[in-house]
């Protein structure tokens, strides 16, 4: 008998969530056949059978949620003596609807990862490296649950703890939010978003403010405070120390955000009133709620509810932490593309007869790398822990691919040392696998600029949001015709909207805009990549 | 000649020069702060000068004298000659190598010495009295202050040491001849390590205990192997027997003692006598009262797990803050003491601080006993390998000991360990590892050693508990 825990099926993977099985009870199965897909936060992997044997038990069903670590299949690899575990299984079995925790519960390594609870107080089974981590992040490694061997704690567990701790709060604000709205009917909070000035009472529908005298906080959170403009005596929070509330930087954000999300939802209230209330006879807080996507469940059908997880998650939480982190300033320029345009022209049949689909991605990638030697603040990264910006040295860009499951950055590396024909073989194959999402979380790692082709659905210009820690990245707007002024004539012209974020605490305005001319330059003419 | 008050300032000031202050002044030093280290003494501290290391030498001289002359079953025939005075020299020549290394490791991380007896003159500010009359004093103004003041052997009331006849254990590392008799009060580390060192250079030992048994603290089956060997090496021991009073023959001591119960007091002559019978932390020198920092009933300074004490600027690593005494712990503490000053997030969390006794055959201990681990809550296993059956062992010609794993039944995690027998010192480094990692008995048992070794056995025995022995 085999219990098949879930491995770690990418660096530091703390879940995953099951796709769908290929095999099921009574099936025989070997070694390195695939039994499942697995969602990761980062990819769609394949899970193999760890050994030849019979397939004794499921232990979850799709679309659970799985804890590294937990048993997910029971494989029979002698055949007999099961006896026992086997009215254990159909036991499980009646119950596999429950969650994956559930049922995994019955089984027999069930303990190991639940024994969180079981080892007694005051011992911690986590390497040193990763108590350390946890200090780092201010989460107490007492309270994390392992998914190592035994229940052991890693490092992964304990920054999937952070966040928790960080979202927790936020998912809070938003629902004393809920109830706020509710209590307080939406016309009422319009009005008082009205007059703000008049009453203070600035965050009449946003989370309570928490209104003490004291707080107890590191200088950072302090810090954090100041940056977002929030009065740290506001901030909500559980945790306590020597019986004086304790904040911490998770929480001043998750009171911004809701604040923020509060302030949003009011004045769409206010702006909706009027039609809302005419169309459908409701008061604005269904939009006000919907807005926030936490309608409470007596708005029977008009909102559905999904779990926000897995790829869903990660694009949300690296959004937040880039949005959040980095001040975001953008650049916007129309480039002449007349040369671009004609180069892959020519270029495009020779490319077929490599067998090669030419897309103008290779291009501006090329671009792209020419241009950033002379633009090093664009190609780093602020390390704030160590009060350090890093350069990179080398050039791998990151390609924004909308997939059906969300966004997806596969990253092409040293850039500046691959050739045309090579680039575009590499993008296509990247962005193909990422669609079919097959690519291994690896392939997802290491960029140091990105690019993101939006225009390739359409529209002018955008605001990219920063691949933190990067400090760049560039939007492409659609390629097309537009109306230019040559010689004092309006005539058609193929030309390609540019949009550049940056990191605004490393980078200067003004080096984006000499970064977006200086590409101009490339892009109209691109004979000039051949210096 | 200096008069009068010279007023430095520095980021962090740590008093005393042992394994505590010196790391937290290096330390502190590398991560950028303004760092001085004031040392009354000498650099190294009691590990350097008057412990650890010296004991080493002796232990590892003596020891090599004695095997040599007690190899006949090897097919060696010799029979040493020991010469103390040389031996103790040899010892001095490399604890003056160790301990200039440690200065010039400070100063090479950027760290300012100074010679003196710090105390603290306000919150913060601490007056350095130079030693000697007319030196003056200087005062330093700190932001954080580290105190790493040791500790020193307790005295006996009535048995003050005199450096002649009643030694300290300092004072015994430093006889320049071997004492035809030694008596030696309590059986813990220090007296048997010390027992072990003078009954190998052919001094006729005593060892008097107040309690039934050695090393007390340690298990039964660990402390019954070395009192036998001890034993064996001729000497007496004496339980349930307290030093009462002493007087001075011709060229060495009558000593009394009383006895416990029902058991008689005796009475011998030896030509001189260590007392050994615990540490205790060094404050009276601080003027701790300037600053307000309270210690406990036996002067230990309290501190958290940041090494912080009641006053917030105040640090205390090392022996001043409290069993166990050990410069490994020390150390620990000191790194952590200036990364918190740095405002690192750093912190005492480790699991376990090994322990190790030099006697033949060596004790190394690591976190739990079974019992410990009964009693904390944990449902223990264990796996237990002797030395009898270790190739390696035989081939050293020794056969006492043994290397035991304890582990949790249900998670088996490594929970502790215990080894008796020759490098136990070193052998508990492993199980040390594992404890501290997470370690299950699968990894260590899964862990490929080279043979052949005494590690071996650590192997053997985490295979053990999974009853998976293959050589035992």
């Amino acid at each position: 008998m085999f219990e098949y825990e879930l491995p770690d099926v990418g660096e530091g993977v703390a879940e995953g969530e099951i796709v769908v099985w290929h095999a099921e009870p009574g099936d025989q199965v070997s070694e390195d056949e695939v039994l499942a897909e697995v969602e990761t936060d980062k990819a769609v992997v394949d899970l193999p059978a760890p050994v030849d044997g019979v397939i004794e038990e499921l232990h979850a069903d799709p679309g659970d949620m799985v804890p590294v670590g937990q048993v997910v299949v029971t494989i029979d690899t002698a055949g007999g003596e099961a006896a026992t575990e086997q009215s254990d299984g159909t036991a499980a079995g009646a119950e596999t609807n429950g969650t994956a925790a559930e049922t995994g519960a019955d089984g027999v390594v069930a303990a190991t990862t639940e024994d969180g609870a079981n080892v007694p107080e005051g011992r911690v089974f986590a390497p040193p490296n990763v108590r350390q981590l946890a200090r780092e992040l201010d989460v107490d490694i007492g309270t994390v649950e392992g998914s190592g061997p035994g229940g052991r704690i890693t490092r992964a567990d304990v920054r999937t703890a952070a966040e928790d701790s960080v979202s927790g709060p936020s998912v809070d604000g938003t629902s004393v939010n809920g109830q706020e709205t509710e209590e307080t009917s939406a016309p009422k909070s319009a009005v008082s978003r009205r007059e703000p000035a008049d009453t203070g009472e600035t965050t009449e529908s946003g989370v309570e403010p928490a209104d003490r005298d004291r707080t107890l906080a590191v200088p950072a959170t302090r810090g954090v405070a100041s940056e977002l403009d929030v009065d740290i005596d506001e901030v909500p929070t559980d945790r306590n120390r020597d019986g004086e509330a304790f904040v911490q930087p998770g929480d001043v954000r998750a009171y911004a955000e809701a604040q923020q999300t509060a302030q949003a939802a009011d004045a769409g209230a206010v702006s909706e009133t009027t039609s809302e209330t005419a169309t459908t006879g409701e008061p604005a807080t269904a939009a006000t709620e919907t807005g926030v996507g936490d309608a409470d469940a007596t708005d029977e059908g008009a909102v559905r509810r999904e779990p926000y997880r897995g790829v869903r998650q990660t694009i949300g939480e690296a959004m937040a932490e880039s949005a959040y982190t980095a001040p975001h300033a953008s650049h916007h320029d129309m480039a002449p593309a007349g040369g671009l345009v004609e180069a892959r022209r020519r270029l495009k049949p020779r490319a077929e007869d490599e067998g090669v689909h030419l897309t103008y991605m290779p291009f501006v990638m090329k671009a792209v790398a020419a241009v950033l030697p002379e633009y090093p603040a664009m190609n780093a990264q602020l390390d704030e822990g160590a009060g350090e910006i890093l350069y990179h040295s080398q050039y791998n860009i990151g390609v924004a691919v909308a997939t059906d499951a969300g966004l997806m950055v596969p990253v092409v590396e040293d850039v500046d040392r691959k050739g045309l024909l090579e680039l575009a073989a590499e993008v296509n194959d990247v962005v193909e696998r990422a669609r079919n999402r097959e690519l291994a979380p690896g392939e997802l790692r290491g960029s140091t600029f990105t690019i993101t082709n939006f225009g390739a659905i359409g529209g002018e210009y955008a605001t990219p949001i920063l691949n933190y820690p990067e400090t760049g990245i560039l939007g492409m707007g659609e390629l097309r015709q537009r109306p230019v002024v040559e010689d004092g004539e309006v005539v058609a012209g193929h030309t390609l909207p540019l949009s550049v974020s940056i990191d605004h605490r490393v980078v200067d305005g003004a080096v984006s805009a000499g970064f977006c001319n200086d590409l101009k330059t490339y892009l109209e003419d691109p004979i000039h990549l051949l210096l | 000649m200096v008069v009068g008050d010279v007023t430095t300032g520095t980021d962090v000031l740590v008093i005393g020069g042992g394994p505590g202050g010196y790391v937290a002044a290096i330390r502190a030093g590398q991560l950028g702060l303004d760092v001085t280290l004031v040392e009354m003494e000498s650099y190294g501290g009691t590990c350097l000068n008057h412990g650890c290391i010296p004991s080493k030498a002796l232990i590892s001289a003596s020891g090599l004298a004695h095997r040599a002359g007690a190899a006949e079953r090897m097919g060696v025939y010799a029979d040493p000659a020991v010469d103390m005075e040389a031996m103790v020299s040899w010892k001095d020549q490399l604890v003056g190598r160790l301990t200039s290394g440690v200065e010039s490791l400070v100063e090479r991380a950027g760290g300012t010495l100074m010679t003196g007896r710090a105390e603290f003159a306000g919150g913060d500010t601490a007056r350095i009295v130079k030693s000697g009359n007319g030196q003056g004093s200087e005062t330093v103004e700190f932001e954080h202050a580290v105190v790493a003041t040791g500790s020193r052997p307790i005295e006996l009331p009535g048995f003050e040491f005199d450096g002649e006849r009643i030694l300290s254990s300092r004072g015994a590392l430093a006889l320049e001849s071997v004492p035809e008799s030694l008596v030696i009060v309590g059986a813990g580390y220090i007296g048997m390590e010390l027992a072990t060192v003078f009954s190998k250079v052919g001094s006729d030992v005593t060892v008097i205990e107040q309690l039934d048994g050695v090393l007390p603290g340690y298990e039964a089956d660990v402390t019954e192997l070395v009192h036998d060997r001890v034993e064996s090496l001729g000497v007496d021991f004496y339980f349930g027997q307290t030093a009462r009073e002493w007087e001075r023959t011709g060229d060495g001591l009558l000593l009394r003692t009383d006895g416990d119960g029902d058991r008689e007091g005796i009475q011998f002559e030896a030509e001189r006598c260590l007392v050994a019978v615990g540490r205790e932390p060094v404050t009276d020198t601080l003027n701790l009262a300037a600053v307000d920092i309270e210690t406990d009933d036996r002067g230990v300074l309290r501190t958290d797990d940041q090494t912080r004490t009641s006053v917030d600027r105040i640090f205390a690593v090392g022996d001043v803050a409290g069993e166990p005494m050990l410069a490994h712990k020390a150390f620990a503490e000191g790194e952590v003491a200036a990364e918190v000053i740095a405002g690192e997030p750093s912190a005492l969390d480790h699991q376990a601080v090994p322990a190790a006794v030099f006697t033949d055959p060596e004790i190394g201990t690591v976190g739990m006993t079974e019992a410990e681990a009964a009693e904390a809550g944990f449902d223990p296993v264990v796996g237990q390998m002797p030395l009898r059956a270790s190739g390696r062992a035989l081939t050293l010609d020794e056969r006492e000991g043994f290397v035991r794993v304890v582990a949790d039944g249900e998670t088996r995690f490594v929970l502790g360990g215990q080894v008796v027998g020759p490098e136990a010192s070193e052998l508990i480094a492993e199980l040390g590892l594992a404890v501290e990692m997470g370690a299950t008995l699968a990894d260590v048992a899964s862990t490929v050693h080279v043979h052949p070794t005494l590690s071996e056995a650590v192997h053997e025995a985490a295979k053990g508990a999974r009853d998976e022995s293959i050589h035992y």
